[in-house]
């Protein structure tokens, strides 16, 4: 065997070694680095009305939250109802929401309690608009987890205009908006 | 037996010319293709009445009125009788009043701007963990605020587990309780409960709760001088979500905006409780959020007042100089006089704002409207009053104002222009915000604090650290000396922010 032989067969088994040793270190790397996943900064979300048309699911899996902690629980809900409603009751020429996603129940005297039926809501954010504007905002958009396929490059953060799509840790998927909540979460 | 046709006959032409070859071949024919022919039919019949008897609205249920299980509108919001002795009791406890200098007399500081004027020097950068906190006290949910006179500072609370209003006075120094003036009230949460800031004087302590109640007490001691019950004795309907006007007292009189059938301003001895002097309201405007105040123009100082349905300047003796109307649905900022003997209103929820000219005329004044803006166009403010600085207007844009949604702005009411915003990755809720030594301070939502360094080009900021836990930090920050006292929904902290 010539000595050069020899050379290219230790350069090749050194180059092996070395691929193979990266190779386990990169993937040790990977499954100790965080898995992440989509969510909505509320904070950033300017409520246009693509998370409910670009979702690769259909319906879309941002769904509508209710911090109950932020509610008013108002009678006069700018999340319920459409700002021009008649009345302010359950009548479906009042409300707001396009699929009826929102159950407004009564609890005493001027208070209700409003509920997101996530069957229905598109997400769409026309009650987060409402809610943001003529309320305390207690209504915002989040990726619900046990809906989403989490795509590489989502769909929807692509196009969202307010850059409030985020890549945050799987083990705190969601952004919710008060601490209180939080607590509870 | 069964004669099979050719492939070639298996076409239209070739089934017909295969017909009648055979009358075996007939018979085949039938036998096969009738039932066919009859089943297909039959099905597509089916199909059909299937589709033409579709109903779209199967599965679908109607969302008729009163599926809530509430009552009828006709009988939700009925104002109902209240019967309040509004002496109500008097606690005391081992507080003890500071002798630390310093005052934050009423809503917008003792010049009514916003901008505290005192010569203690405020740090211009805040250590690591950020100001330190003197004490904090828990309080009713709402969103009134302190005024601050001799040490004491006082604080318009709702004492949930006794469903009373409660005025409350401590120490500036430890934030022990000095005295607590409460009467029983009912009254639910609404977007919190208390929201006005007392105004005090060496004599007395002026206050309005959330139903339209309005007492006063001895600034001292706390004792009871009067009480007005505002909705029972002059007609006043309560806002939506309480009422948020401040009280004045101006040359020991309480000015007041019942806005009621038979006075829209009032004032009241602040000594016996006599009413002074009474302003028509032959509009029949009703009571806001905002407060009076006192503006001078054309040199005579007046009482301008943003009411439901119109704004109106009123002399110190009552008399109505001028009036415009102006039908924003909610107004919670107060008027601000800028330069040209003009005043600028705002409000949130898509009103946007007014700039009026005032002009003398005979005698009189006459009120023009300058300017109207929708929130996207100009300088407007949800729950704030802007700031007034050298010529400019500062303030927080609400949510309906686009791509400028709650950032800190800068406007020039002269040239119209905005000369800066803080961007978008800046923005601050409905945050309170006030000017001192130099610098403005800017509360968001949920109780950061921001340090701007005032500039007439652009957004410096000096300083940022979250203070409070909670949300909904809308209460106007007061300052008494180096001590900053700020709240959210539940709790009051008392800051040292004396340079380092």
């Amino acid at each position: 065997m010539k000595p050069t032989e020899n050379k290219r067969r230790r350069d090749f088994t050194r180059g092996a070694l070395a691929l193979l040793v990266g190779g386990a270190a990169l993937s040790a790397a990977r499954s100790r680095s965080p898995k992440l996943v989509w969510q909505i900064d509320p904070e950033q979300c300017s409520r246009c009305g693509r998370c409910a048309t670009h979702c690769v699911l259909a319906p879309s899996a941002v769904k509508c939250f209710h911090s109950y902690s932020i509610c008013g629980y108002c009678d006069l809900c700018g999340g319920y109802l459409r700002p021009d409603a008649k009345g302010r009751n359950t009548g479906a020429e009042n409300q707001l929401c396009p699929t009826a996603a929102i159950k407004r129940t009564f609890i005493e005297n001027p208070y209700y309690q409003y509920t997101i039926e996530e069957d229905l809501c598109v997400g769409c954010g026309i009650c987060v608009e409402g809610c943001s504007v003529f309320g305390n905002g207690s209504m915002y958009l989040q990726v619900k987890h046990d809906l989403c396929v989490n795509c590489n490059e989502c769909a929807i953060a692509r196009a969202c205009p307010s850059d409030a799509f985020k890549r945050i840790p799987a083990s705190e998927a969601y952004l919710l908006k008060s601490d209180q909540e939080k607590r509870i979460g | 037996m069964f004669n099979y046709i050719n492939e070639s006959e298996v076409s239209g032409v070739g089934v017909i010319a295969a017909w009648g070859r055979t009358l075996n071949q007939r018979k085949t024919i039938l036998i096969v293709v009738a039932p066919v022919v009859v089943l297909a039919g039959a099905g597509a019949l089916w199909a059909l009445s299937d589709w033409l008897g579709y109903d779209p609205a199967k599965g679908l249920s109607r969302s008729l009125p009163g599926m809530d299980g509430g009552p009828p509108e006709s009988e939700r919001n009925q104002a109902d009788e209240l019967n309040v002795d509004l002496a109500g009791e008097l606690a005391t406890y081992d507080g003890v009043p500071s002798s630390l200098p310093g005052s934050w007399p009423r809503f917008r500081g003792a010049d009514f701007d916003n901008i505290h004027k005192g010569a203690a020097k405020l740090a211009d950068h805040w250590p690591e963990d950020g100001p330190r906190v003197l004490w904090s006290v828990d309080l009713g949910e709402g969103h009134a605020a302190p005024a601050v006179l001799n040490g004491r500072v006082y604080l318009f609370d709702y004492d949930e587990a006794k469903r009373a209003d409660a005025l409350r006075c401590f120490s500036l120094d430890d934030g022990k309780e000095i005295w607590r003036r409460s009467y029983e009230l009912p009254a639910k949460r609404n977007h919190g409960l208390s929201r006005t800031i007392p105004a005090v004087t060496e004599d007395c302590v002026l206050a309005m709760g959330p139903r339209c109640h309005v007492s006063c007490v001895d600034a001292e001691t706390g004792a009871f001088r009067w009480g007005l019950d505002l909705q029972k004795d002059h007609g006043t309907t309560e806002p939506l979500w309480f009422t948020g006007q401040c009280p004045l007292i101006e040359d020991g009189k309480a000015i007041l905006a019942p806005a009621g059938p038979d006075a829209l301003l009032m004032a009241v001895d602040c000594a016996t409780g006599e009413i002074v002097w009474k302003t028509p309201n032959p509009n029949g405007w009703k009571m806001s959020h905002s407060s009076i105040m006192p503006l001078t123009l054309h040199g005579e100082r007046m009482f301008v007042y943003a009411a439901a349905g119109g704004m109106v300047g009123v002399s110190m003796e009552g008399k109505t100089l001028w009036e415009i109307p102006w039908n924003a649905s909610v107004i919670a900022p107060s008027p601000v006089a800028v330069a040209g003997d003009r005043v600028f209103i705002t409000a949130g929820y898509g009103s946007g704002s007014l700039l009026v000219q005032v002009d003398e005329e005979g005698d009189g004044y006459v009120a023009k409207e300058l300017a109207r803006h929708g929130p996207k166009d100009w300088l407007a403010c949800e729950q704030q009053t802007p700031i007034l600085l050298d010529g400019l207007l500062y303030g927080i844009m609400p949510k309906d104002a686009g791509a400028l949604k709650q950032q800190f702005v800068c406007y020039d009411p002269a040239s119209g222009e905005l000369v800066w915003s803080s961007g978008k990755t800046q923005r601050f809720g409905l945050g309170p915000f006030f000017l001192a030594d130099e610098k403005f301070y800017v509360l968001d939502d949920d109780g950061t604090l921001t340090m701007l360094a005032v500039s007439a080009t652009g957004y410096e900021e000096l300083a940022r650290y979250r203070v409070l836990d909670g949300h909904d930090a809308w209460g106007p920050i007061a300052l008494a000396g180096t001590r900053m006292l700020l709240r959210d929904s539940t709790r009051m902290i008392c800051l040292e922010m004396g340079a380092l």
